[in-house]
C-alpha cells in the first residue's frame, strides 16, 4: 500500500481520483485542490506518490512539480491537454489523460519506483 | 546622243552614281538662282559632292533662296516630297515649316551655327500631317572669298527613339505605380551584399519606416541577419534558385530602441538576373500575415481548450456515474440519480457559457440548480444575497452541492411535503468571508444517516477542501440547516 498525494481542483474529479485510489489498494492524501495547499502538501505531506493535474484554477502546478523532482517523489501529471502542454523539463513525466483508466493507473503508480 | 567623254563631263566633280547624282545631273539648274551647272563656283561643286557622297542626311541650302541640294539618305527622310523636293527653295519645299526654316537660313547666312536634339516638327511629308522629332545641326558653307553662300543641314530623324523612350517613360510609371501602391510588400536587393536599390511603401511599413536605400540588408535591419534570412539570400544569389516561405516568423525592430516584435510573414526572394544570366539582384514580395496567424493559433488554442473541456467532463461523469451506483441500491435509482447529477452538472455549464466560463452570478447559479426542485405550486425556495460573481470552479462546486441539498429536502426534508420551505442565504461578511446557508422548515424531522454517500462527501468534506473554507450540517427538529463559509477570494477563483 503506498500514500498518494491527489492534487486536482475540480470536486468530482478529485472524489474519483481518491476512490480510484483506494480500490487500488493505497492510501489517498489530500486532495490539494489549488497551488499555494498543493505546494504545502508536497513540501510537508508524507506520501509515496503524486498525481498533479497541470492546471489548477487556472495556474500551473509546475512549481509543484519541482518541489517533488527535488524531493525525489515520483509522481504523474493528469490533464485534458495531454502531453502537448508541457515542456522540456518534464519530458519525462508521464501524463495521465482524463476521463481515467484505473489500471492505467494501477500500472503508472507500480512502475513508478521499486520502493512503493 | 553619245554618251559624254568623262573628261568633258560638267558633272564629274560629283564622283558618285547614286540615284541622288543622277538627280544633280539630271537637273534643270539653269531655271533655279544656281544656274547651269558650268556656272557654279568651286565651292558649290565641292560641297555637293561632299554631301553626295556621305551616308549621313545632308541637305544643303544654297542661296538667300537655299535651294537644297540633299543625298540618297535624305530622300529617304524626305518621304513622298521626295523628288518634286530636289532643287526646291526651302520655304516652298517645307511650306509648314517655313518659318523654322527662314530662321536657320538668316543665322546660317550670316555664319552662324545651329543645333537641335529631339527637335519636334509637324512635317506633311506623307500627305498628311506627321508628328516626328529630329537632330538637327546647321552650319554655313562659304563661297571662294570666305562669305557664307548657304546653309548645310544634317538631319537625323529620332522619331522612333523619341516615342521608345515615350513609351518606356510610361511603362515605367506605370510599374513604379504599381510597385508603390502593391498591397504586397516589394523590394529589390542587389549585388552580393544585398544592397538595397528599392523599397515600396508597404516594405517601409514592415521595417518600421527605416530609410534602407543603399544599405546592405546587414547594416538596414541588424535585428534579422542572425534569424537566417541573410544565409536565405546568399544562397538565392549563388544558387539562382527562388525560395518562398509561408507563415516565416520573423523579430523586427519597429522602433528605434524599442523591443523586438514578432511578426509573420509569407514571402518570395526571386533571382533576378543580368543580360550575361548571373543572378544580379533579388525580389523580395510578400505579406505580412501575422493577423493570419494569430487567428489560426488563437483557434488552435480554442480546440485545445475545448478539448480540455470535454476530457474534463467525461471525467466528472466518469465520477458521477461511478460513485452513484457504488451507493445506489436499484439501477432504477442510479440510472435516475445519475440524469439528475450530470443535468445539475449540465445546468453550471450553461450558466458559464452564457458568460464565457469567466465565472458566474451567484443568483443565476442558484435558480438553475434549485430549477429541477421547483414545482408548479408556490415557490417552496427564498433567495436572498447581494449581486456577487463566483469563480467557473467555485460555480460547479456550489452548483453541484445545491443540487445534493435539494435532491435530499425532495427524498427527506422540506420539499418531501407541500408546506415546506427552503431558505438560501449568502452574504459577505465585514472580513471578506464568504457565508451561504440552506435553511429548510416545515418539513418533517430528519436524522442523519449513519453512512456517507455522494453528497455529505460533496458538500462536507470536497466542497470545503477546495474553497478552503468550512462546511457543517445541522440536523435540527425544524429542518436541515447546512453553512459554508470561505473567502471570497476563494470563490471567485482567485485563491493561490
Amino acid at each position: 500500500m503506498a500514500r498518494i498525494l491527489i492534487v486536482e481542483d475540480e470536486v468530482l474529479i478529485a472524489m474519483l481520483l481518491e476512490d480510484i485510489v483506494t480500490d487500488l489498494g493505497h492510501h489517498p492524501v489530500g486532495p490539494a485542490m489549488r497551488l499555494q495547499p498543493a505546494l504545502a502538501a508536497a513540501e510537508h505531506e508524507d506520501f509515496d506518490f503524486a498525481i498533479l493535474d497541470i492546471n489548477l484554477a487556472g495556474q500551473q502546478s509546475f512549481p509543484v512539480a519541482d518541489c517533488l523532482l527535488r524531493r525525489g517523489i515520483p509522481f504523474i501529471f493528469a490533464s485534458g491537454y495531454g502531453q502537448a502542454g508541457l515542456n522540456e523539463d518534464y519530458a519525462r513525466i508521464p501524463v495521465l489523460q482524463k476521463p481515467y483508466d484505473p489500471g492505467q493507473i494501477a500500472r503508472m503508480i507500480e512502475g513508478s519506483a521499486p520502493s512503493v | 546622243m553619245t554618251p559624254p567623254v568623262p573628261a568633258d563631263d560638267p558633272f564629274a566633280f560629283l564622283g558618285h552614281t547614286g540615284p541622288a547624282a543622277r538627280l544633280v545631273r539630271d537637273f534643270d539648274w539653269g531655271r533655279t538662282p544656281l544656274g547651269r551647272v558650268e556656272t557654279w563656283p568651286q565651292s558649290l561643286k565641292t560641297a555637293t559632292a561632299l554631301l553626295i557622297q556621305s551616308p549621313v542626311p545632308i541637305v544643303m541650302l544654297w542661296g538667300e533662296e537655299g535651294v537644297m541640294i540633299y543625298n540618297d539618305a535624305y530622300s529617304v527622310f524626305a518621304g513622298h516630297r521626295h523628288p518634286a523636293l530636289f532643287g526646291s527653295n526651302v520655304r516652298e519645299g517645307w511650306p509648314e515649316v517655313a518659318d523654322f526654316s527662314d530662321n536657320v537660313m538668316k543665322v546660317g547666312l550670316a555664319g552662324g551655327t545651329l543645333a537641335y536634339q529631339d527637335q519636334e516638327l509637324t512635317l506633311h511629308r506623307k500627305g498628311y500631317p506627321e508628328q516626328v522629332w529630329m537632330n538637327l545641326d546647321y552650319s554655313p558653307v562659304l563661297d571662294e572669298s570666305g562669305k557664307p553662300a548657304g546653309v548645310i543641314a544634317i538631319v537625323i530623324e529620332t522619331t522612333d527613339r523619341v516615342l521608345a523612350e515615350r513609351r518606356n517613360r510610361a511603362e515605367f510609371q506605370r510599374l513604379q505605380a504599381l510597385f508603390s501602391q502593391a498591397p504586397t510588400f516589394m523590394t529589390m536587393v542587389s549585388g552580393p551584399e544585398h544592397v538595397f536599390t528599392l523599397v515600396n511603401p508597404e516594405y517601409r511599413k514592415l521595417i518600421g519606416g527605416r530609410d534602407v536605400i543603399g544599405l546592405a540588408v546587414r547594416d538596414a535591419l541588424p535585428e534579422v541577419a542572425d534569424q537566417g534570412f541573410l544565409d536565405l539570400l546568399d544562397h538565392v544569389y549563388s544558387s539562382g534558385e527562388a525560395v518562398t516561405r509561408t507563415a516565416q516568423r520573423i523579430l523586427l525592430r519597429w522602433r528605434d530602441q524599442g523591443p523586438l516584435e514578432e511578426r509573420f510573414l509569407d514571402f518570395v526572394y526571386q533571382p533576378i538576373r543580368d543580360e550575361d544570366g548571373t543572378v544580379a539582384h533579388i525580389f523580395v514580395q510578400g505579406s505580412d500575415v501575422t493577423e493570419r496567424v494569430r487567428a489560426e493559433n488563437h483557434q488552435r488554442l480554442l480546440i485545445n481548450e475545448l478539448n480540455h473541456r470535454v476530457k474534463n467532463s467525461l471525467a466528472a461523469v466518469q465520477s458521477i456515474v461511478t460513485q452513484t451506483l457504488r451507493h445506489a441500491t436499484t439501477p432504477k435509482d442510479a440510472a435516475q440519480a445519475i440524469t439528475a447529477r450530470i443535468m445539475a452538472l449540465a445546468g453550471a455549464h450553461n450558466v458559464l457559457t452564457r458568460e464565457n466560463w469567466d465565472g458566474a452570478d451567484l443568483r443565476a447559479l442558484v435558480e438553475s440548480a434549485i430549477h429541477p426542485f421547483c414545482g408548479p405550486g408556490p415557490d417552496a425556495f427564498r433567495l436572498s444575497g447581494p449581486d456577487m460573481r463566483v469563480g467557473p470552479y467555485a460555480a460547479i462546486s456550489i452548483a453541484l452541492a445545491l443540487h445534493e441539498l435539494g435532491t435530499n429536502a425532495v427524498k427527506y426534508g422540506a420539499l418531501s411535503v407541500p408546506a415546506g420551505r427552503v431558505r438560501i442565504g449568502w452574504s459577505v461578511g465585514g472580513d471578506q468571508l464568504f457565508r451561504l446557508d440552506w435553511t429548510e422548515a416545515g418539513g418533517p424531522p430528519v436524522v442523519e444517516s449513519g453512512r456517507r454517500g455522494f453528497g455529505s462527501r460533496l458538500i462536507l468534506q470536497v466542497l470545503p477542501d477546495q474553497l478552503q473554507g468550512q462546511a457543517w450540517i445541522d440536523y435540527r427538529p425544524d429542518g436541515v440547516a447546512f453553512t459554508l463559509t470561505a473567502s471570497v477570494e476563494a470563490v471567485r477563483d482567485e485563491a493561490t
